[in-house]
């Protein structure tokens, strides 16, 4: 590590104004660079997405074509990663699938961290009747069995990925980040920084978007990250039992389950859409094990910077 | 104490029926039982299916309420959770499929909460040392190995050792074979048929609980009071067992009580993977044949299940924790 990356100048003795201070993002960046499994994690996950985009305009076949003369064939120069039992090309639908899982994934984590942090917020802000009613919601959740509620609602939309979306965000998502967020708002609240912008006068609504959520901003930045794995795993599962995205459209769940029927006669058709899902899982879990090091200043996991 | 509790569990029981309720109109809504006899060959007429449906209380020809108050009065005065669309009776399905469930998620339970606790305590009084390190990394991959790939990849292993050996070491579908009896032969047997099951549970299952031991117990060796304990001369390994492990426990044994609930639905994959007919199981085929009154009976199970899982959750940490006083 050279003098100036941790904000040492070089020539000892100069004037102090030559002295650079490390910037937040540069100290953020290199403490998320020393932990080796999260480096990995974002070139796992680069190459994922590249897979994901360049995957389909690269392949031979379309996912959704027909290939008569090579029904249910191991991987060939034709088809890399094999056919299934309709002729359909494996490594298009694999791209596809994988292209479908990440944009529901990022959807649902968007959602769900922006969700969960408005409502865990406001009801810690506010307090009050709201806060109660917020809270029994929450714990009515909890009772009920969400997968099944979830089950249902997408069985009944017909596999359509974007009512999975958004009813993994409203039904699954939400409610146990919001309390873990309203937890932390509690202790927020009472901060001087916060009495400062009440007596100066601003809004409530104003006060919790302004001033408290950039103050839990690093947990959200973690939550956002575990939402994804969450979201991915939830989606596969609900596509692997028949309730979630379904054919013509193409997720890793969704093909998993098909391929797990044929798991000896044809066993690339489970192995690659399980192994693109592993990997997705895993990538984010270790890049949300960087971005904790990095950005909780309680951990000491990361050394000192 | 005892008041508390009392108290705590009608406040459950009251929720409960609440959301079972709710779950009862939500499946009206999203369930029709009619659709099943839709596309039948030769077609039936309307009459027909109301013939085949109005004896088992679904047919949407009757209204909701009517339904539902023929529904609820039948569980609160006889404790009737009604008929399948097929004229199965749900007590019958529920109470056999428990058995199979409890069989594979308490051995599953007990093996992860164990394995995660020993781990975290092993892998924190060696903090950032080689086997930590491992420990952690392992960890973090299994933790996010979908059930399904962990499932189906201990299916292929268990064939190939099977061909291998040249016998039927482990069965990778079903609960139990039929035509066993005998005590050490149905044992064998049930052993045979669980473990696949019951290590894709433990395997995607014990990691959370081996961070959460592992940074509860690392605060606790930094507090104030394991320190006061090591110097008066108790070894490092003493100070953890006799004094940081108790309180460290608390948050653990909270966490594996709400994982119950969990775990009985969540076995739902590792269910239909390896074929076993639990509740899980059970939950799909309710909703693909619109078996509203088999749907509800799952919800209510789960909403009971949370409820039990909160409940000890409260009394361990009673146990436990001597400064907590309840009154």
């Amino acid at each position: 590590m050279s003098l100036e990356s941790i904000g040492v100048s070089p020539e000892v003795g100069a004037p102090p104004k030559n002295r650079k201070r490390t910037s937040m993002r540069a100290l953020y960046t290199r403490r998320f660079m020393r932990n080796r499994g999260a480096v990995l994690g974002v070139i796992i996950l680069a190459v994922l997405v590249l897979f994901a985009i360049v995957g389909p305009l690269v392949a031979n076949h379309s996912h959704t074509d027909l290939d008569f003369l090579a029904l249910r064939q191991g991987p060939s120069a034709e088809h890399w990663f094999g056919t299934n039992g309709s002729g359909n090309d494996n490594f298009a639908q694999v791209a596809v699938g994988l292209q479908r899982s990440i944009q529901i994934a990022v959807l649902v984590a968007v959602g769900t961290t922006v969700v969960s942090a408005i409502v865990g917020a406001t009801a810690a802000y506010f307090r009050g009747t709201y806060e109660r009613i917020m809270l029994t919601i929450i714990h009515f959740m909890m009772v009920i069995p969400a997968f099944l509620i979830l089950a249902m609602i997408s069985n009944d939309a017909g596999g359509n990925w974007l009512v999975i979306s958004l009813v993994l965000i409203f039904v699954v998502g939400w409610y146990m980040p919001a309390r873990i967020i309203w937890t932390l708002s509690l202790s927020i609240r009472e901060r001087e920084y916060i009495h400062a912008a009440r007596y100066a006068g601003l809004s409530g609504m104003r006060i919790v978007i302004r001033h408290m959520l950039p103050n839990i901003g690093s947990l959200l930045v973690i939550n956002f990250t575990l939402g994804v794995v969450s979201a991915v795993l939830t989606e596969t599962a609900l596509s692997f039992l028949g309730f979630g995205v379904k054919l013509p459209d193409v997720s890793l769940g969704a093909l998993i389950g098909y391929g797990s029927s044929t798991l000896v006669s044809a066993p690339w058709l489970f192995f690659f859409p399980a192994a693109a899902l592993t990997l997705l899982t895993v990538s984010m879990a270790l890049i949300a094990d960087g971005l904790r090091d990095a950005l909780d200043p309680t951990s000491a996991a990361g050394g000192r910077a | 104490m005892i008041k508390y509790l009392v108290r705590r569990l009608l406040g459950w029981v009251l929720m409960i029926v609440v959301a079972t309720n709710i779950t009862y109109f939500l499946a009206w809504l999203y369930l029709d039982p009619a659709t099943n006899y839709f596309g039948r060959r030769p077609p039936l007429s309307q009459e027909q299916i109301d013939a085949l449906l109005v004896p088992r209380n679904l047919s949407a020809s009757v209204p909701l309420l009517e339904r539902w108050w023929n529904w609820f009065s039948g569980i609160i005065f006889r404790w009737d959770w009604g008929l399948g669309p097929t004229g199965e009776s749900v007590n019958e399905q529920v109470s056999y499929r428990i058995w199979v469930s409890a069989e594979l998620v308490l051995g599953a339970t007990i093996i992860t909460t164990v394995l995660g606790i020993a781990l975290g305590v092993y892998t924190a009084s060696r903090q950032y040392k080689l086997a930590d390190r491992i420990g952690q990394a392992t960890s973090i991959i299994t933790l996010n190995i979908p059930v399904v790939v962990a499932g189906f990849a201990l299916v292929l292993l268990a064939i190939g050792f099977n061909n291998a050996v040249g016998v039927r070491v482990f069965y990778v579908t079903g609960a139990s074979s039929p035509g066993v009896e005998g005590f050490f032969p149905v044992l064998v047997d049930v052993l045979q048929h669980l473990t696949l099951p019951t290590l894709a549970l433990v395997i995607t299952g014990y990691a959370s609980i081996h961070f959460l031991q592992r940074s509860l117990l690392l605060d606790n060796i930094k507090a104030d009071y394991v320190r006061t304990a090591r110097a008066k001369g108790l070894t490092k390994q003493q100070a953890i067992r006799k004094h940081a492990l108790r309180t460290s426990l608390i948050p653990v044994t909270t966490q594996v009580a709400f994982t119950i609930p969990l775990v009985f639905t969540g076995a739902v994959l590792t269910e239909s993977i390896f074929n076993w007919n639990g509740m899980g199981k059970y939950f799909i085929s309710t909703l693909s044949t619109n078996d509203i009154h088999g749907t509800v009976a799952v919800a209510a199970f789960g909403a009971l299940m949370t409820a039990i899982g909160a409940i000890l959750a409260d009394v361990t940490v009673v146990i436990l924790d001597p400064r907590v006083r309840v009154n």
